[in-house]
């Protein structure tokens, strides 16, 4: 194990080969020791105020998520703007500027009753007519948004009065509330008269929620402050600081030296270096959660010999899964049996995983034909070797997975090449012409069931998700089936039969869901854990850090 | 000489007219474009959407009448807004209709690049000037040796391995410097002396990385021109005429070798605005490789013709003014050149 | 032949660079372990006498890997160089022996080359490719020629009109003759110089584009992936950097020290002292 002062030593090592000894010559660490080490596990009352300062990879492209799209602009916004619904930390659908919202006996009909006295960040009032306005954008041909499909399927909305918003859709929607809590709430007086598409609203934000925008310096950080006239009542931490900082590795250097509170961490990071660093956990605190995806590998059934169960089956049986999440994510990951996360009510907990089982694997080879019949240690069928391609992009642990299957299928008797690409290339020479044999990726489960864009058979077109051309009517009869029903207990059972179907049919190998890892630093209190089903940022607002914990900002003296 | 000049910048035209053709051909040569970015793979983005995206980004239609289109906008030098970042425009600022000022990306970018590439430049040449002295007076002594060896050394080190080294060194175990990035939090409450150190010792590992890489190529080339020199004719006579050997080696030699020096800073035009995307991503900072690295990754045509055709722009006049500085310098290869 | 190894560096380089192509050739015999071979027990072991530079994060054995990575680093290097002396030698034969508008052509196509960033090629090229490493051989290739061509015309430009030349041609030498039979060979020194200079450079650009993830794929070990692995445990594994980066940094150094002195020992000017 490397002890900091092994590692100092190793650096000076280096900085003497380099010529730059000179300035070693100084104490190894004894000014990180001079530092105060206060004791933050002592109990601290609330107090409001404070900075808290996380990092991020990537810049938002604008503030308006519907149309920036990408993650980190969602993780921002999201501290900026309410929508109608929310999750709860139970992942329940609750209201968040909605009050409460009724659905019409011929389920086709929404309304939902906004809170009295609702204000934007300017304090105007905030009314159903932002609401309405706001679907009419997202629906609006001229912007560009690729997320408009859902409320399209709204045949009618209005505003009748000041508080109540009404959606009437064609057929009855499914996952219709789901998509109103994932729709950011704008505001028309700002908005009315501007092209949504590239104002400057999107780097000037007013929304409704917890925090405003104070500071946006490009590429470098993004400064939110508390809302007053937030819509949720008041946040305790006055400040987040979100810094852009790409290399993952210089975030984990800047968290080591109490430059930020908080980082999402890798598995090596978590279960490696934390344990053997005392003086990074006295500070930080680890925190784990079931994350919101999964990953597997999906086969192209268009393509021979991925179009027999039989081999799927055997791919699946030959699969150590538990090694890849004990190899990968050091074994912070959890097998799946179905596209649902684990512990909700989606998830049939009668399912399980395919075994590791070699020997199942090659005797369900044999049956679809494939015997080795050179010697040369992989399969044939009709002369021809099984032989294929795995397919991802451009992420350290999908690579690692691809060469763990690799190594497992050769045993079978499968021959595995493996391709790495960057991501538009990937989508756009591979997925969408359907050019691959195989690929290792994930999805994101969203909370509601729906899957129909993955799963149903109508969903194969070029650009379409179900990529990997999936077609089985019973599994797509479920599927229209599940996105008319409204009753909650009915939709699980349909979607418990449609996951066993689809673990029969092995159209993917599921491989594994990773735990989400997160360090924060010990002087931010009030955080859930363990973490709850919505995982433990769903109280951020509850967060606070003690007055004598504050950050010292540089200042004039 | 000016008929010279004048062919020169007349040949620029068709340059950039290649330039700008054969990088907006590669640029679509390769697969995918804005919609096929990874938060696009989402099922609740459909793909008729992204059609729609592309028939408004006008990617439906002929590269070459892209081309076509492209090329009439910047007739207007107008450089377009980003795909990605909607909002913000390619080279220079923006003001809208309420007096909402949006800063251009190259205008944001470029300053920070200049400033770090220029800073290492300096730092580069006030290293490498005596080394490559020295070297050249001790020729093939042992300060000549271990000066080469140290030049190429620092050459020869992956750079960002060295960055993170001394990142970890520097700041978290001594928290002599800062880690990343370009200010400290509350840089926006100093004085403004107090906010150009701040940003200063944030500049310091990456400027010194820069330059620890650039020093083997300057020092060497002092060293050589040095003993070049050294060997003319007029430098025998002097010393045979019993000069004084200093006035010999910084009155005659050192400004005879520094001459061809001016070339290469005309070729390091094209560097200094470049950027490097590897020390940009481990330092955080928003330079001019980072940006277009990410304009690449993103299929951000607008951002990347941009960059290229600006880049090119300035390249071609770095070009031509090492050659005609080098012209008149030696005035034995000008025959050669035109 | 004797001055080059008057200078110590030159003889260190080309000790360097000697043990590292032969450690390279001879890999497969003192590999201890298959380089590809997983063990998913065995995963970031430090080095001991098991693994001489420890294991990695699928607990393959860094040594063999570092062993089988020397052979594709410096195949990259050396190919990429071939390709582009190829072309370099080629295009400013031709632009340096013809001159005249041929040789306005490819100066101006080296000039526009030149404006366009090496990276921007490389990425959109290996965009429609894939990174494998004959492509990312080649794409090194292609993007790195201009150096030589310009370095050969220059040449050409200085030896065409010498006495020992004109006479050949005044005796009815065909161009052919001329350029492969006097010209080449007189500028062939500079040629391999730069050569030599340039795997130093390509050993860089691989491992910079391993950065950026778009150097050789996995499983195949090239110094620069390991090294990239290497960056995410800085902290905790510090023999999965160390290693490749040395590595990288002694044969870049070697290949330096060499084409340097090498250039040394050809100028006659600096050696006069």
């Amino acid at each position: 194990m490397l002890m900091p002062t092994q590692i100092t030593r190793y650096i000076q090592l280096w900085l003497i080969v380099f010529g730059i000894c000179a300035m070693s010559a100084c104490s190894n660490g004894e000014d990180a020791a001079k530092k105060l080490k206060p004791n933050y596990d002592a109990p601290h009352p609330t107090s409001l105020g404070g900075t808290m300062i996380d990092a991020m990879t990537g810049e938002p492209s604008g503030l308006i998520a519907m149309i920036a799209g990408e993650s980190a602009a969602s993780a921002i916004a999201g501290n900026i703007f309410n929508s109608l619904l929310k999750y709860d930390k139970n992942l329940e659908l609750t209201g968040e500027l909605a009050q409460s919202w009724e659905v019409s006996a011929d389920q086709r009909t929404i309304t939902f009753h906004l809170k009295p006295n609702l204000k934007w960040a300017d304090q105007r009032p905030l009314s159903s007519a932002d609401v309405l306005f706001t679907w009419q954008k997202v629906t609006d041909d001229n912007t560009r948004t690729p997320y408009g499909s859902d409320f399209k399927l709204v045949s009618k909305a209005e505003a009748p009065d000041a508080q109540t918003f009404r959606v009437t859709y064609a057929v009855p929607y499914a996952p219709a509330l789901d998509t109103w809590a994932g729709l950011h709430i704008l505001p028309k007086h700002l908005l009315q008269d501007q092209d949504i598409n590239n104002t400057a609203f999107a780097r000037h934000p007013v929304g409704s929620h917890y925090y405003k925008l104070s500071d946006w310096k490009n590429g470098q950080y993004l400064k939110l402050s508390r809302n007053p006239y937030a819509s949720q009542g008041q946040a305790n931490i006055e400040h987040l600081l979100s810094r852009i900082i790409p290399d993952k590795a210089a975030q984990f250097l800047e968290l080591s030296a109490d430059n930020i509170d908080s980082m999402a961490l890798n598995p090596i990071q978590y279960a490696r270096i934390f344990p053997s660093r005392p003086d990074l956990s006295k500070n930080i605190g680890l925190y784990k959660e079931l994350g919101n995806s999964y990953s597997y590998m999906g086969f192209n059934l268009k393509r021979k010999p991925f179009d027999d169960v039989r081999v799927r089956q055997a791919i699946n049986y030959a699969i150590d899964k538990q090694e890849i999440i004990d190899g990968v994510l050091l074994g912070l990951g959890e097998p799946v049996a179905s596209p649902y996360k684990p512990g909700t009510r989606w998830s049939n907990p009668s399912l399980q995983p395919y075994p590791y089982d070699p020997n199942k694997a090659r005797a369900l080879l044999r049956e679809a034909g494939f015997s080795d019949t050179n010697g040369d240690g992989i399969l044939e069928k009709d002369g021809k070797p099984f032989s294929f391609e795995i397919l991802t992009n451009q992420n350290k642990e999908r690579e690692m997975t691809a060469v763990l299957i690799q190594r497992r299928l050769k045993e079978v008797g499968i021959e595995v090449n493996i391709r790495v690409l960057e991501w538009a290339s990937f989508l756009g020479r591979f997925i969408k012409p359907k050019q691959f044999d195989a690929v290792v990726l994930g999805w994101s489960l969203s909370l509601d069931p729906d899957q129909y864009g993955i799963w149903h058979s109508s969903q194969q077109a070029p650009g379409q998700f179900n990529f990997i051309s999936y077609s089985n009517p019973q599994a797509d009869k479920l599927l229209e089936a599940g996105r008319i029903e409204l009753n909650p207990d009915k939709r699980m059972k349909i979607y418990h039969a449609f996951s066993k179907i689809l673990l029969e049919d092995s159209p993917v190998v599921y491989l594994s869901a990773g735990y989400g890892l997160s360090a924060i630093h010990k002087r931010v209190k009030g955080i859930s854990s363990p973490a709850p089903a919505a995982g433990i940022g769903h109280n951020t607002y509850e967060w606070f850090i003690p007055k004598a914990y504050y950050r010292n900002e540089i200042n004039d003296q | 000489m000016a008929s010279y000049l004048l062919k020169r910048i007349l040949w620029m035209v068709p340059l950039l007219v290649g330039i700008s053709l054969i990088s907006f051909f590669i640029m679509h040569l390769a697969p995918g474009d804005i919609t096929t970015s990874e938060a696009s793979f989402n099922p609740k983005a459909s793909e008729e959407s992204r059609q729609k995206l592309r028939a408004l980004y006008n990617l439906d239609k002929p590269v070459i009448v892209q081309y076509g289109l492209w090329v009439k906008r910047l007739a207007k030098l107008d450089f377009g807004t980003s795909f990605a970042s909607h909002q913000r425009p390619v080279f220079w600022q923006t003001t809208d209709k309420d007096g909402n000022v949006t800063l251009g990306m190259i205008q944001e970018a470029l300053p920070i690049t200049l400033l770090i590439n220029v800073l290492s430049l300096l730092l580069i040449i006030g290293i490498a000037l005596p080394l490559g002295v020295i070297s050249a007076l001790k020729q093939n002594q042992w300060p000549d040796r271990g000066i080469t060896l140290f030049v190429f050394l620092g050459f020869a080190i992956p750079g960002f391995w060295l960055a993170l080294m001394l990142m970890y060194w520097t700041g978290v175990q001594h928290s002599w410097l800062p880690i990343s990035g370009l200010e400290s939090m509350g840089h926006e409450n100093l004085t403004w002396p107090a906010q150009i150190w701040d940003t200063l010792q944030h500049l310091v590992l990456p400027v010194f990385i820069s330059a620890i890489t650039g020093l083997a190529g300057i020092s060497l080339f002092v060293r050589n021109g040095m003993l070049d020199v050294l060997h003319q004719d007029y430098i025998t006579t002097a010393r045979a005429k019993g000069l004084n050997e200093n006035k010999i080696i910084y009155g005659h030699a050192l400004r005879n070798a520094l001459l061809p020096l001016i070339t290469i800073f005309g070729l390091s035009i094209p560097g200094l605005i470049g950027g490097s995307v590897i020390a940009e991503s481990i330092f955080a900072i928003p330079g001019m490789g980072k940006l277009f690295y990410d304009a690449v990754l993103m299929r951000d045509f607008p951002v990347i013709m941009g960059i290229l055709t600006i880049g090119a722009i300035l390249t071609m006049l770095g070009n031509l003014l090492a050659d005609i500085s080098y012209a008149w310098a030696d005035p034995r290869v000008r025959r050669g050149v035109m | 032949m004797k001055l080059v190894w008057q200078n110590p560096l030159t003889l260190i380089g080309f000790i360097i660079i000697t043990s590292i192509l032969l450690l390279a050739a001879i890999a497969p015999l003192i590999a201890p372990y298959d380089p590809n071979a997983i063990n998913v027990k065995a995963i970031l072991l430090a080095p001991s006498q098991l693994h001489l530079m420890g294991t990695d994060g699928l607990g393959r054995d860094v040594f063999s890997r570092m062993l089988y990575g020397a052979r594709i680093s410096l195949m990259v290097g050396f190919v990429a160089v071939g390709i582009a002396t190829l072309i370099g030698i080629v295009l400013g034969a031709i632009a340096g022996f013809y001159r005249g508008w041929v040789d306005t052509l490819i100066m101006r196509t080296v000039d526009v080359m030149l404006s366009i960033p090496t990276f921007f090629l490389i990425l959109a090229v290996i965009a429609f490719l894939s990174p494998s490493i004959w492509n990312i051989m080649i794409v090194i290739g292609l993007t790195s020629w201009m150096g030589v061509t310009r370095l050969v015309r220059a040449e050409f430009l200085s030896l065409r009109n010498r006495e020992f030349v004109l006479a050949a041609q005044a005796l009815g030498a065909k161009d052919f003759r001329l350029i492969f039979g006097h010209l080449l060979p007189n500028s062939l020194t500079p040629i391999i110089v730069s050569s030599i200079l340039g795997i130093a450079s390509a050993v860089l650009v691989e491992s910079g584009l391993s950065f950026l993830g778009l150097g050789v794929q996995a499983p195949q070990a090239s110094w620069g992936n390991i090294l990239t692995d290497g960056k995410e445990y800085i902290q905790f594994a510090w023999w999965l950097s160390l290693f490749p980066g040395l590595a990288i940094l002694l044969t870049v150094l070697g290949y330096n020290l060499l084409g340097d002195g090498l250039r040394d020992a050809y100028n006659p000017r600096s050696n006069q002292h």
